[in-house]
């Protein structure tokens, strides 16, 4: 076998706009999937079963069928309510719901780290729930939810290469376009796997540098009297 | 709509059968995957640090790129090598090699668990290597990681729904012909999705009973 380095030349531009959009995708789905994760995760932990019982069953359905069937249902199933989206726009959904369930595991979890006498102390206190929430529970189960939310983030990331088979231009929709020109699929699938390999690698070193940065001290979990410390840090880091 | 619900119950003997394939197409890549695995946790705790590095190299590689672009990568580089093997074949081995890298940090997991003092003893016992691993560490480890290998296994049994794209006519396979042929997409996805659900939600609750029988070795 012989590797064609031409294909690289003419492929990897291609590429590159193909990685572009993918990084654009998981912008937008990402932060929404946090968005509507954080939405359920909440509405799971609700003591009123209306709340808790849709909130679990969505969460069961988007886990317990593929991404790709999902994406097929929502591009291909929706024009039949008379609802007709982009690919680019199914993928995004696509994306944003699914990884919203797998972001609501992962933040129930890291709730239910958190001593339950904490939100019932805040609670007890007369701070709203949504306060204690953010003030009380959020920076105590730092520790626990990045992991759990960086294993999240990568899979969502590899899971967008399938919304190329519902036609949303990012990397593997590029790398079929290279192929069709060079009819070289080697090359193309070793250049694409390549990329795919250093975006994850570079976004999982951003946040498990983050992760670091948030928990310098020796302490897993910052300590509780002091929630305030981990929140002026994420701020920093965030800007 | 009574006719969605015709559609539907119509589709449902075909999508039967894309479902048992991908159930065996699963099971094929989960029984090599374990060897693979294995091979690599041993491999990792080797002596010889090139192989180490190897090692690491593959599960950083299998876990930080897509497992569609991989079972492309094998779909088309197995041929140019000179192998010609069947469609099905190059996806078994896409989702087995695949899987042997999760099922391999799996193990490494598992291996802290087993007290140090055991392999300080056979050690000791001046047991040879392959020994050791084979009656005192890996029967252990095995025990440990059912439960998450059932996790695994409905992982592969999603995940076997991209050899649709590669032509391997399991479930996903399935629905697409039958869509072509009805053109009732929204249909026919749903009663896939509801097969999915129900092959995956069945494998979950004997992931927890299995959580739940082997705690006995979880005590150690």
């Amino acid at each position: 076998m012989d590797f064609d380095f031409s294909v690289v030349a003419f492929g990897f531009p291609i590429l590159l706009r193909g990685l572009v959009n993918t990084v654009l995708f998981c912008t937008i789905s990402l932060p929404a999937g946090l968005v509507l994760g954080s939405a359920v995760a909440l509405l799971r932990l609700s003591h009123r079963r209306v709340a808790r019982l849709p909130a679990a069953v969505f969460v069961e359905i988007i886990r317990d069928t593929p991404f790709l069937v999902q994406a097929f249902l929502l591009f291909y199933g929706l024009p039949a309510f008379g609802v007709r989206l982009s690919a680019a726009t199914a993928g995004v959904l696509v994306l944003s719901v699914h990884s919203g369930a797998y972001f609501a595991e992962a933040i129930r979890g890291a709730i239910l780290s958190v001593p339950k006498g904490q939100l019932e102390a805040a609670r007890a206190l007369g701070m709203p729930y949504l306060h204690a929430m953010r003030r009380i529970v959020f920076p105590q189960m730092l520790g626990y939810l990045l992991p759990a939310l960086t294993n999240q983030i990568i899979g969502a990331i590899k899971d967008s290469a399938v919304l190329s088979v519902i036609t949303a231009p990012e990397l593997s929709m590029a790398a079929q376009m290279v192929l069709g020109e060079s009819f070289s699929p080697v090359e193309t699938y070793a250049m694409v796997a390549t990329i795919y390999w250093a975006l994850i690698a570079a976004v999982s070193a951003g946040l498990m540098r983050l992760e670091k940065r948030l928990f310098r001290s020796d302490a897993a979990v910052p300590r509780p009297d002091t929630p305030r410390l981990a929140l002026s840090a994420l701020e920093t880091t965030a800007s | 709509m009574p006719t969605a619900i015709k559609v539907m119950v119509d589709a449902a003997p075909w999508l039967l059968q894309g479902a048992v394939m991908t159930l065996e197409t699963s099971l094929l890549a989960i029984a090599l995957g374990l060897p693979v695995g294995i091979a690599l946790a041993v491999a990792q705790r080797a002596r010889l640090r090139m192989l180490r590095g190897f090692v690491s190299v593959y599960i950083s590689f299998a876990r930080g790129t897509p497992l569609f672009i991989q079972i492309m990568l094998v779909f088309f580089v197995l041929p140019s090598l000179g192998f010609d093997i069947p469609r099905f074949c190059a996806g078994v081995i896409a989702l087995s090699l695949n899987s042997g890298a999760y099922i391999a940090e799996m193990i490494r997991g598992g291996l802290t668990a087993i007290p140090k003092g055991q392999v300080e003893a056979a050690r000791a016992l001046s047991m040879p290597r392959s020994l050791m691993w084979r009656h005192i560490i890996l029967p252990q480890v095995l025990a440990l990681i059912l439960p998450p290998l059932t996790v695994e296994f409905t992982g592969l049994l999603k995940g076997s729904a991209l050899l649709a794209v590669i032509g391997i006519v399991e479930l996903t396979r399935t629905g697409q012909q039958m869509v072509a042929a009805t053109f009732k997409p929204l249909e026919i996805w749903l009663m896939v999705g509801i097969f999915y659900f129900v092959m995956c939600y069945a494998l979950a609750a004997l992931t927890r009973y299995l959580e739940r029988t082997t705690q006995v070795y979880r005590a150690v």
